[in-house]
This record gives structure tokens, C-alpha cells and sequence, in this order.
């Protein structure tokens, strides 16, 4: 009976922490916003743009989002060399856009 | 037994964590500041319509840096076509910034350079024509779809917040919320700003027909993905509804508000617009 029971804990245990994992790994609910693509700078990689969003690239796959699971050695390398600029700077590298007051409505500087 | 029952509980324990892991609403994240100021940026400036949405998407379009300097002039030309629009605008800011000053905006003045803005905005599709034929030839497809998607992602932010977005509503992040950050409003104010702007909306409600904007954007897109573009061929201009109705909704909003404000309240809020009229283009080259 003890035997019984902790073979039906372990596939329950199983069965409930893969659940879990799928979850997360699969959760295609999570892609970047709108207003992200829009003010944030893409990578291109093999013929698409890439974005850094949460902790994974994003691309777009016909009207859907994709990313990559495990990160392309390019793109990682991309990533390790740029320093995302905050401010009024068009096009910073990997960076975002600022349109506020604050940075005079995001036209460049002088 | 004992083992039994505590084996029991183990498993509901799990299985009530993985409910919780599954069932838990996914509550919107807070807007980030480049988020905020976007939609800051949107609620404010509508006199490009279209075109607008392009210029702003080559900020961060991170093509080629060889192709950076065409880029840039091609964004030059398209700044140069909203001009007059971008004046037109400039107007309707500082009359309504005006009018928010003394405590009532001037109605008949305001609509009168939203009609001036609507006239130059429409002249805007014509004359960015050969910049957007120019922009075809430099980008890559890669690169083309990228500023596809961005422009389609600007259309959607200034829709929710010209559009979607419920007149008077407090959400987080909303219109209502943000004022209420600028400028420190009690929580009877920010009531009563709510009830009066839904009433107002309710009286006088703003025609808009999304289905142009849509239509412009998507035959946009479509023709800039293509291998062979010609903006030319690009037959809806919807420039003109898009900067006369954000123009519209953002007098609106601030007319309703006015009269709800302390003198202080209304001088920052005046100084904000005039900020906003501020704003101008720069070329790196000047």
C-alpha cells in the first residue's frame, strides 16, 4: 500500500511540475507589446529583426511571434558588445526611443 | 495511515500550486518610460497622421549603419512635408495652452486651427511620395518588414490612445492617470474630471472612423514589403482624419478639464502644452 501511494505521489509530482515547465517555456502570451516594437531597436538575424525583450529574442513569423529558445551565438555576441543608451539618442543600439517632454519629444539633438 | 493522509496533503498542496500557476491573472505590466512617453507623444502630436508614424519609426529602425546618412535624409524630407502640418499643430497647442492659463479655452479659436491643421495634413501624402519611393530602394527586405511592423505598432498605440481608450477613464497608465501624476490632483478632482469628461463625450461624441487609418496602414504595408514599390500607388490618405481627430479628442480633454484645475494646476498644465508646442525636428547635420 505505501508502495502503492508513493508511486502514485511520484507520478503526480511528475505530471504536476512538467505541467509547470510548460507553462513557462511555452507561454507565447508574453511577446513584445506594441509600443516596445515601436520604440525599440531590432537585430537582424538570418533575413529577420530581432528583438531583446524580457530575457529572449522575439521575431516575427508571418502575423506571429516566435523566439528562439536557446539564443543564437550571434545574437548573444550582439547582445554581450551593446550598451543599451537611454536618452534622446535616434537609433541607439539596441536601445529605445524616448518621446516625452522630457526628451523634447524625441527629435535628435543638435 | 498517518503516511496516508500526509501523502493527501502533499498532493493537494501541488496541486493547488499548480492552479494557482495556471489560474493567476496576468495583470498588465506598469508602463515603462519609453511606453509612457510614447503615449505621451501620441495623445499630443497627430499632425503627420501616417507619415508621421514612418518618420518616427526610422528613429529605431537600426539598419545598415552605410545606409544610416540616407536614412536620415530621407527622414529629413519626410519632416520637411509635415511642416506646415507640424505649424498647423504648433497653433492648436498654444491656443488651447492659452486658454488653460486664463481657465477657459477659447472653442471657436481652437476649431478654427484644428481645421487649418486638417488642410495641411492632408497635403502630406503627396509630397512624401518620392522620399517613401527613395526609402524603398535603400532599405533591404529585412529591413522593410521591420519598419512595416513598426508603423503598423505606432497605428496601434495612437489608436488606443485616441480611440480605444475609455474617455474618462482612471486606468493605469491612461490619460486621466497621467494627468493626475502631472499635476498632483486630489482624489475629488480626479472624480470629478472623470465624470465630466465622460459627460461630454457623452453629449458631444468625437466621430472617428478607425477602418481609414487601418486602410492607409495596411496599404502601406502591403506595398512596401513588395519587391517593387511606388507610393504613388498607395490610394488612402487618411492624414487628415487621424491629426483632425487626435486634435479634436486632446481639446476636448483639455477644455472639460479646465474649469476643474487650481490657477497653479493650470499654469504647469499651460507650460506642458507649450512644451509639447515646442518640439521640432533637428538634423544632426545643422
Amino acid at each position: 500500500m505505501k508502495k502503492m501511494m508513493l508511486n502514485v505521489l511520484g507520478a503526480l509530482s511528475m505530471g504536476v511540475l512538467s505541467s509547470c515547465m510548460v507553462d513557462v517555456a511555452d507561454d507565447m502570451d508574453v511577446y513584445p507589446p506594441d509600443a516596445y516594437i515601436a520604440t525599440a531597436t531590432p537585430v537582424y538575424f538570418e533575413g529577420r529583426a530581432a528583438y531583446w525583450y524580457g530575457d529572449r529574442w522575439y521575431y516575427r513569423d508571418g502575423g506571429h511571434w516566435r523566439n528562439y529558445h536557446s539564443e543564437p551565438a550571434y545574437l548573444h555576441s550582439y547582445r554581450a558588445r551593446a550598451v543599451p543608451v537611454r536618452g534622446v539618442v535616434a537609433r541607439p543600439a539596441m536601445g529605445r526611443a524616448y518621446y516625452g517632454r522630457a526628451h523634447g519629444g524625441g527629435y535628435r539633438r543638435r | 495511515m498517518r503516511l496516508s493522509i500526509g501523502l493527501i496533503s502533499v498532493i493537494g498542496t501541488m496541486v493547488g500550486l499548480q492552479s494557482l500557476a495556471t489560474a493567476a491573472p496576468k495583470a498588465a505590466p506598469p508602463d515603462d518610460q519609453a511606453t509612457a512617453e510614447l503615449k505621451e507623444h501620441h495623445r499630443h502630436h497627430h499632425h503627420g497622421g501616417v507619415t508621421q508614424f514612418i518618420a518616427m519609426s526610422l528613429d529605431t529602425l537600426g539598419e545598415d549603419e552605410a545606409k544610416r546618412p540616407q536614412v536620415e535624409k530621407v527622414q529629413d524630407q519626410l519632416h520637411a512635408c509635415m511642416a506646415a502640418a507640424r505649424e498647423g499643430e504648433k497653433k492648436v497647442h498654444l491656443a488651447i495652452a492659452d486658454g488653460v492659463e486664463v481657465g477657459n479655452v477659447d472653442t471657436a479659436k481652437v476649431e478654427t486651427a484644428i481645421a487649418q491643421l486638417g488642410v495641411a495634413s492632408a497635403s502630406i501624402h503627396d509630397c512624401s511620395a518620392n522620399a517613401l519611393n527613395e526609402l524603398h530602394a535603400i532599405l533591404s527586405p529585412a529591413e522593410r518588414g521591420a519598419l512595416v511592423h513598426k508603423v503598423q505598432a505606432h497605428w496601434a498605440v495612437w489608436r488606443h490612445v485616441n480611440h480605444e481608450a475609455t474617455v474618462g477613464g482612471k486606468e493605469p497608465g491612461g490619460r486621466l492617470a497621467e494627468l493626475t501624476r502631472e499635476l498632483d490632483l486630489t482624489s475629488d478632482q480626479v472624480e470629478k474630471i472623470s465624470t465630466a469628461l465622460k459627460a461630454t463625450h457623452a453629449a458631444n461624441p468625437l466621430q472617428f472612423e478607425p477602418t481609414k487609418g487601418h486602410a492607409h496602414v495596411q496599404g502601406f504595408a502591403t506595398a512596401f514589403a513588395s519587391e517593387t514599390f511606388d507610393a504613388k500607388s498607395i490610394n488612402e490618405n487618411a492624414n487628415a482624419h487621424l491629426a483632425i481627430h487626435g486634435a479634436k479628442r486632446m481639446a476636448h480633454f483639455y477644455q472639460t478639464v479646465t474649469p476643474l484645475l487650481t490657477p497653479p494646476q493650470r499654469h504647469t498644465l499651460a507650460e506642458h502644452l507649450r512644451e509639447h508646442a515646442s518640439h521640432e525636428p533637428m538634423s544632426p547635420a545643422k
